[in-house]
């Protein structure tokens, strides 16, 4: 069954801004989709719809019409990563992963041991094992970033989305979050992530989505679908294809 | 903490340390019902309790409502502090903030000056335009084209108080001076002075019914401290949920303040220390805020009059000790979760 299926997705803001038209495309179950595209291109606009934040009677979610489903039914299925999160308050790390526990959560129940467990072994996964206690206003941009997805793990939803996951990483934090997300996918989970580093997405996924303008330039497996001149339509810059050993690079 | 067995000892921990915060509050009110100005100002033991009828019905009929009444107003005022700094995510936060204490006084200010004979219309009045304030700054704030959400309504929240002020001003400057003008000058000095049986009951109810709801909804404070998106993404509905709980927090607050008057720092300090022992995590720091806060009140007003042959008001009380609080909480290293 497919994750997700849009069919002719359209979305105006309330202020009149078209940020979507006629978007139609599937998300398989157990694949990972890079959605791609420019600045204002109707990137994350698409993954707050996926999350239900607009309703929109054009998605469905396991075959299931997406406004159909209720908030922590969703949250059982579908799990966020932002860009980043703004910290006002000094949660502990485990306090904040287990805050992905929520959608398992009955009316004022607050989360049992093995929720904690949970908890431990998100972090356990995303390397920050043994940092439970710390604060998370304490957190360098890697692990923040990691902490992140450590919640969206403490969910244990069958899909992920992700908004720019490796914007704001040095090298070395881009691989480990990377590995991280590989691990992952390899383990099943459905991946969707927007972002900008073109050759993450040729890492990670294996298909794409090029929105250009709010509508689709290009859906499909990657090896169909991105070429250098789909890459130069959509970015409106040159752009190459290559190889290094059986790496695909796009510069 | 290394595995989910420290998780349930941490909880016990904090679960035993809750308790003997209650026993030791409900201690000191207990203590509280013999210090007074009644028979010489300071601590007396009623030993003639069996003949010494003034004694008995200063305790049962002045001190008993009065306490009750601090430990009501205490835990209701941190608990909405506590709720708005959370839905607000911003730990500097309280109902007085955005408008809420301003337009509850200028409420019910006007009813008085309208010459309302009854409690519940005062009351009502100042609930009314709590509400009324807080949806102002709320609305104000969307409108605003300056500055992030929390500039925008702080920068609302001050020109909603500031318009309630001018217009409790107006209020004062129309009130029959001999009656009216000193019942709302209460309203700005705040105290608990006039706390009775009657006043108590004619609040708790609905007070109650306010902090029961906040408690339950705890889990759901710590979502709404996280992004519009995240909270969204793990099964709360933002809009709805924090509409609730501030409607529900206002409510409480605004029938507080229509019996006690404004009482400042009592939604800021409470919260602060609790989170510095409990950590920020809702489940245990929010009802330590609220034990906390009823410490608070009813130690200022135990001191207030007792101290000195005149009755001290408690606002200059809760003002002396919380901005005391204030600069040593922001003095400490920033570690919280003690316990």
């Amino acid at each position: 069954m497919n994750a997700f299926e849009l069919d002719k997705v359209s979305f105006t803001y309330p202020s009149g801004t078209q940020a979507l038209t006629d978007v139609s495309f599937v998300v398989e179950e157990g694949s990972s989709v890079a959605l791609l595209g420019s600045n204002g291109a109707g990137k994350s606009t698409l993954l707050d719809l996926l999350l239900g934040l607009h309703p929109n009677g054009s998605i469905t979610l396991y075959g299931k019409n997406l406004a159909a489903y209720g908030r922590k039914e969703v949250g059982r299925l579908v799990a966020l990563v932002p860009q980043s999160e703004q910290f006002n308050f000094s949660f502990t790390l485990l306090e904040y992963t287990l805050f992905g526990r929520s959608p398992y959560l009955r009316q004022m129940q607050s989360p049992t041991a093995l929720d904690a467990q949970i908890a431990f072994d998100a972090l356990l996964e995303v390397g920050l094992a043994g940092f439970e206690e710390r604060s998370i206003t304490s957190l360098s941009g890697g692990e923040h970033q990691l902490l992140l997805i450590a919640r969206a793990i403490a969910q244990q939803s069958r899909i992920l989305l992700l908004d720019e996951p490796t914007s704001a990483l040095d090298p070395a934090n881009r691989r480990r979050t990377l590995s991280l997300l590989k691990g992952l996918h390899s383990k099943g989970k459905t991946l969707l992530f927007s972002t900008h580093d073109v050759n993450f997405a040729a890492e990670l996924a294996t298909h794409v989505v090029m929105l250009k303008g709010g509508r689709i330039l290009g859906a499909g497996p990657i090896e169909e679908v991105v070429n250098a001149q789909a890459l130069t339509t959509l970015y409106e810059t040159e752009m190459q294809v290559g190889t290094i050993g059986s790496q695909t690079i796009m510069y | 903490m290394t595995d989910s067995h420290g998780y349930e000892q941490q909880i016990k921990r904090r679960r035993g340390a809750l308790a003997t915060m209650v026993v030791a509050t409900l201690l000191f009110a207990f203590i509280s019902l013999f210090f007074g100005r009644y028979p010489k100002a300071g601590f007396t033991l009623p030993l003639d309790w069996q003949t010494n009828v003034m004694m008995r019905k200063i305790i049962l009929n002045v001190r008993l409502p009065r306490i009750a009444l601090a430990l009501l107003a205490g835990s209701m005022l941190s608990a909405s502090g506590y709720a708005f700094q959370m839905l607000f995510s911003n730990p500097l936060v309280e109902p007085g903030f955005l408008g809420v204490s301003q337009g509850s006084a200028f409420g019910a200010a006007l009813m008085i000056v309208l010459g309302a004979s009854s409690t519940l219309s005062v009351q009502l009045s100042a609930t009314f335009f709590g509400l009324l304030a807080l949806a102002a700054s709320y609305f104000l704030a969307r409108r605003f084209r300056f500055g992030g959400w929390l500039l925008r309504l702080v920068l609302s929240g001050i020109a909603v108080s500031a318009i309630f002020s001018s217009a409790l001003a107006v209020v004062k400057l129309v009130a029959e001076p001999t009656k009216d003008l000193q019942d709302i000058t209460f309203w700005m000095m705040g105290g608990l002075w006039n706390a009775s049986w009657g006043q108590l009951f004619s609040i708790l109810p609905v007070v109650l019914l306010s902090q029961v709801v906040i408690i339950s909804q705890r889990w759901k404070l710590n979502l709404l401290s996280l992004g519009e998106k995240t909270s969204f993404s793990i099964g709360v509905n933002p809009k709805r949920d924090r509409t609730l709980l501030l409607v529900v927090a206002t409510v409480g607050t605004t029938l507080v303040i229509s019996i006690t008057g404004l009482i400042g720092w009592v939604g800021l300090i409470p919260p602060h220390i609790a989170r510095k022992l409990f950590g920020s995590e809702s489940s245990f720091s929010l009802p330590a805020s609220m034990i906390f806060g009823s410490f608070f009140l009813l130690f200022s007003d135990t001191l207030g009059r007792t101290l000195l042959p005149t009755e001290i008001p408690i606002g200059l009380l809760t003002s002396l000790f919380g901005a005391i609080a204030f600069i040593i909480i922001l003095s400490l290293r920033n570690q919280e979760g003690k316990v």
